[in-house]
């Protein structure tokens, strides 16, 4: 974009210096008795800064454009920095953390259903001995009963799967306002394509949360109870 | 009783199906997003229990799509989402919901929506 727009800018220069070069020619060239002209080449020649030193501020002038296109064209680069890598990079590291989140859930729900398998074969072997132990098998309820609450407690995997989603969608979104920002210096130019993989379907809920479980459930019940009692009477 | 638990999240459907086997209910299928679900319904289903957001068709979809269906117009549905805001329960009540489940959940709770759920349908189809 800055080379093109510099040699737009270079070649319109060069054409102003020309016809200028080309006006005070003629001029020269007129009548030699008509005083105005000479007076007015005169006057021009005089004046502070003259017409001598109008190529050279012409030169000038342009030179102030390159370099100010070339800091246009470096904050472009620095913003394309921004959206393509730093936010992509984000993103990525977001779905890995996502990822390997999901994975580790698997291991803990495989690890606790391995457990209850266990729990399952302590009460089957109790039972075949024939002796049952008030003790161990309260022990072995307690065990089961903390392995389920271990279980639900996994349903943090799905919510702060959401949670990372809405942040990706987010970190999208910027990178989308970075590049319109960085086509506003050369319409021309696009960035990166979008990044690989990138989910724009809206399937996360960007409240989801943790915390307050009791009382959002509190509001539903009061919605279906006091609200929306046909509700509860039957379907559709 | 054979239940419908439709997540796009496997460790949701694996929590669901596990809270259901915990409470009695141990005959289940699954699907991953609500076009599944629409394939994998049958007659033999009597409940379903879906999430809300999920790709290709949402929760809020699959229950409109089930509502409009001969086959499924009539069975019971609970929704179980993080979804909490009051304009969300309303639609999801609007298309056609039986009851609403806030994510995180306790078997428990889960239990007493299926309870309450059976209980109203039973009673309205004795009425």
């Amino acid at each position: 974009m800055p080379r093109r727009l510099t040699a737009e800018l270079l070649s319109d220069s060069e054409e102003t210096l020309r016809l200028v070069d080309a006006l005070l020619e003629e001029l020269r060239g007129h009548d030699p008795g008509d005083d105005r002209i000479a007076r007015l080449l005169d006057e021009l020649t005089d004046r502070e800064p003259g017409l001598s030193v109008l190529p050279l501020m012409l030169l000038r002038a342009y030179d102030e454009i390159t370099r100010t296109l070339d800091v246009l064209r470096r904050s472009r680069g620095a913003i394309e920095r921004a959206a393509v890598e730093r936010v992509q990079h984000t993103h990525a590291k977001l779905r890995e953390v996502s990822s390997a989140t999901e994975l580790a859930a698997t291991d803990m729900l495989d690890g606790l259903d391995r457990a209850l398998g266990l729990l399952d074969q302590l009460d089957a072997a109790a039972r075949d001995r024939g002796d049952p132990n008030a003790d161990d098998e309260r022990l072995r309820a307690e065990l089961r009963d903390e392995v389920f609450r271990l279980i639900g407690c996994l349903q943090f995997q799905d919510i702060t799967a959401q949670q990372l989603g809405h942040a990706s969608s987010a970190l999208l979104d910027v990178e989308q306002r970075l590049d319109a920002i960085a086509q506003l210096f050369d319409p021309g130019a696009m960035l990166a394509d979008e990044a690989p993989g990138a989910d724009r379907g809206s399937v996360f809920d960007p409240a989801a949360s943790m915390s307050d479980a009791e009382r959002r459930q509190a509001l539903v019940d009061e919605i279906f109870t006091t609200c929306l009692p046909q509700q509860r009477t039957g379907t559709g | 009783m054979k239940f419908l638990v439709v997540d796009d999240s496997a460790t949701m459907r694996r929590i669901v199906i596990n809270s259901l086997q915990r409470i009695g209910y141990g005959d289940c299928v699954e699907a991953s997003d609500g076009a599944e679900a629409l394939d994998r319904f049958d007659a033999s289903i009597d409940f379903v229990i879906t999430d809300w957001n999920m790709p290709n068709v949402g929760g809020l979809d699959l229950v409109r799509a089930l509502r409009a269906r001969d086959d499924a117009r009539d069975v019971p549905v609970l929704m179980v989402t993080t979804r909490s805001a009051r304009e969300d329960i309303l639609a999801a009540a609007e298309a056609g919901v039986n009851n609403y489940v806030v994510k995180p959940f306790t078997p428990q709770v889960l239990k007493e929506k299926i309870e309450q759920v059976l209980s109203a349908v039973s009673g309205a189809a004795r009425g």
